[in-house]
């Protein structure tokens, strides 16, 4: 379950996310595996008080609920968005469109959730960066 | 391990019935027809088999003598995935089954197995998320020629028994607010029972009675809130209080929260209920407190957490016992409640028993509410190190105290987990050995609480968990246990790989049955329950309750597989702790190994 940590370790990584790759700024900021920035520390409080883990598994790594690990490698930023925002019913996923945690932050959970399946973030409760 | 004998001077429970029947206020009626469905000892006419959950029967053709030559004698597909809880009920020669979502009912001629009707109800499939994280249902209930189905999206349904047909339903709660259903409904006298799930949406619980022939709700009483909304007394509904039974008082519930947190307070009602028809009291227990994050919620937040027993007629709280006042790890109180007539400490007793998420086993006198008994029936259990026997408070352990360390932090090691030493699946009680034999969880805790906003119709949790097996044990996640509720002793502890979460199934032929999440069916002696008489492994992770019945004079015995539910899948595909530093983390991963979803009836009986 752990092969996808990468060796990087305790480099300072600068990472483009696909759905940024035309812009200059990073989708998240990591150090250490678990120090992230302001932006990204907002996803990983949506993530949780949104209850994700209920389904998704307390390191994402799948319960009820797919791996998100494996799934943010294969959905694009639009895929994730309209999926949170209106969820997949039939298979158990909420529409989160009441949430306004979830709704002005999806950016921001969807950079950490990123940075959960690329690796970069090496473990599911971060801190914010000092 | 040496089994204890039953204790001399206690009289056979028929006979203790038997005179309590005859003892029997006119008023009081529990329903002829299940009565006389529950006397027939060839039907499984309740979920526990009777009112009293004691999950026991009278059959002994299967036994200790000849169980090891039992054989499958037939199966049945319900075709859906995802966890299956509760058991099917037979009465008279047909056998009614449910599913998880979308709660299908079958009702089967046991002649032929050929399907006499089936119901599937239309739900609106944003019911499913809103049960996560799974859609079980526990069965259904049957009395006078009706069905009675609890379904997820909260209505409550009556069919007509011999085609299926709909004959009334109620809308129960609002699942676009996370009030949800998975109990089964029970009924009592001429109403039937049910409750709500949405602990974890801050759903404000209940016990509901509907008349069983109109739907018509005759009384509905609610867990926090003023005293009316309860159906509170303040002068005559009693509570352990300084080591007597004494008057809850005016707003024993509003007086415990901060403004109106009681109305997004939870102390949900999902467990199995139970009726003593010469004291007319129904009993139950109600669930966490919302959120799971303590710091939010000063106070001891009553009537969450609680053992309830409510007059069947008017629903007014005869009594009421608090066992985790301002919960800070998730121990629901819901688990059944079960009604023997025992000895307690040398008395004969008309007993409550119960076994909480919290890890201790309760004896309460079920006729006043007094508390008699509470000891930790997992020896694990680390959170308090005992209960006050005066005030009936546990009394905690800082070091695993979630408010204490407050929000943010992560407490580590707290025993039991949130899925309590014990979760839903009920225990049976064994008149023959007078003891109880309890499915239960071997599983800790580390627990981080953290703010969360109330938004109606979304998750209201407020905590992350991670679980692992109970450390310096014997590496599993489960035990299966035989206990003395007259002294609250552990008489004998069978260890199990990963949590017992069946129902447990005791019978006259000496045997005690329970299924595992790998999905074996197991019966032991009951006299000495290291003894493993019969193994079969089924389709699926077993997470139902076991059952029996007779059919043109043969026993059969069945157990529906699937698994699911929080133990089940949850535990199957996800559980990894960031620190493995605890050696059998793996174990429930582990689970993947042996199953997979998929839901089915494996039924039994010895070769012909």
């Amino acid at each position: 379950m752990k092969q996808f940590i990468p060796s990087l370790g305790l480099l300072l990584l600068f990472l483009h996310g696909s759905a940024r790759a035309a812009d200059s700024e990073p989708l998240y900021r990591v150090e250490g595996g678990n120090q992230v920035d302001s932006q990204t520390m907002k996803g990983f409080r949506t993530w949780r008080a949104a209850a994700c883990d209920r389904c998704h598994g307390p390191n994402q790594e799948g319960l009820v609920g797919p791996s998100l690990l494996n799934s943010l490698k294969i959905l694009s930023k639009d895929d994730f968005v309209k999926t949170v925002t209106n969820g997949r019913l039939e298979k158990g996923m909420p529409s989160f469109s009441a949430s306004p945690m979830v709704m002005d932050n999806i950016n921001q959970l969807y950079a950490y959730l990123k940075g959960r399946s690329d690796g970069a973030i090496t473990q599911a409760h971060v801190q914010e960066m000092k | 391990m040496r089994f204890t004998q039953t204790p001399q001077g206690r009289k056979p429970l028929k006979l203790t019935l038997l005179a309590a029947l005859c003892l029997l206020p006119a008023w009081a009626l529990a329903n002829a027809d299940v009565e006389k469905n529950i006397a027939n000892s060839g039907n499984w006419a309740m979920q526990a088999g009777d009112m009293a959950n004691q999950r026991y029967s009278k059959l002994k053709q299967i036994n200790t003598g000849n169980v090891g030559k039992m054989q499958v004698a037939w199966t049945f597909s319900t075709g859906v995935l995802r966890g299956h809880e509760g058991s099917p009920l037979v009465v008279d020669g047909v056998m009614y089954l449910h599913s998880p979502f979308p709660n299908k009912v079958w009702a089967l001629d046991l002649d032929s197995q050929r399907i006499l009707w089936k119901y599937e109800p239309r739900q609106d499939p944003a019911v499913i998320p809103q049960m996560c994280c799974d859609t079980v249902n526990r069965g259904v209930a049957l009395a006078e020629g009706k069905i009675f189905l609890q379904q997820a999206d909260s209505t409550l349904v009556a069919l007509d028994a011999k085609t299926g047909k709909l004959i009334w339903s109620v809308k129960n709660g609002d699942p676009k607010l996370g009030a949800v259903n998975t109990n089964a409904p029970h009924v009592f006298g001429n109403k039937v029972i049910t409750g709500i799930s949405g602990g974890e949406w801050g759903v404000r619980g209940f016990l509901v009675a509907y008349d069983i022939n109109t739907g018509k709700q005759l009384w509905k009483g609610y867990s926090t809130g003023p005293d009316n909304e309860m159906l509170v007394d303040p002068n005559k509904t009693m509570t352990w209080t300084d080591g007597a039974m004494k008057p809850v008082g005016s707003n024993s519930s509003l007086s415990t929260w901060q403004g109106e947190q009681w109305k997004t307070g939870g102390g949900t009602t999902w467990g199995w209920y139970s009726y003593d028809k010469a004291l007319n009291l129904v009993y139950y227990g109600s669930g966490n407190p919302s959120t799971w994050n303590p710091a939010q919620r000063p106070g001891d937040n009553r009537w969450s957490m609680s053992i309830w027993a409510r007059d069947l007629d008017t629903g007014m709280v005869k009594w009421v016992y608090q066992m985790t006042p301002y919960d800070e790890w998730d121990y629901d109180g819901v688990n059944e409640m079960i009604l023997a007539d025992i000895n307690v400490k040398g008395k004969p007793t008309k007993a409550l028993v119960h076994f909480d998420r919290n890890g201790f086993g309760y004896t309460l006198d079920r006729a006043t509410g007094a508390l008699l008994v509470a000891e930790k029936f997992d020896p694990a259990v680390n959170w308090a190190s005992h209960i006050d026997m005066r005030s009936g408070k546990p009394v905690r352990d800082p070091r695993f105290s979630t408010a204490k360390n407050g929000p943010d932090v992560n407490t580590k090691g707290i025993c039991p987990a949130a899925l309590g030493s014990k979760d839903q699946q009920p225990a049976s009680f064994d008149p023959m050995t007078q003891l109880f034999y309890v499915p239960t969880n071997h599983v800790c805790m580390d627990y981080e609480p953290f703010k969360v906003d109330y938004v109606a119709g979304q998750p209201y949790v407020g905590a992350t968990l991670s679980m692992f097996p109970a450390p310096k044990s014997h590496g599993g996640m489960g035990t299966y246990i035989a206990w003395d509720a007259g002294t609250g002793k552990i008489v004998q502890s069978k260890p199990e790989k990963f949590s017992v979460w069946s129902g447990a199934l005791n019978t006259a032929g000496g045997l005690s049955c329970f299924g595992t999440l790998e999905g074996y069916l197991k019966c032991v002696d009951a006299k000495d329950i290291n003894k493993e008489l019969f193994k079969f492994k089924t389709p699926s992770g077993i997470i139902g309750n076991v059952f029996t019945y007779e059919h043109r004079g043969k026993q059969f015995l069945g157990v529906y597989s699937g698994i699911g539910g929080w133990a089940g899948i949850g535990m199957a595909a996800g559980l990894e702790k960031d620190t493995d530093g605890l050696g059998a983390v793996g174990g429930y991963r582990e689970l993947g190994q042996y199953t997979e979803l998929g839901g089915s009836l494996t039924v039994f009986a010895l070769p012909n």
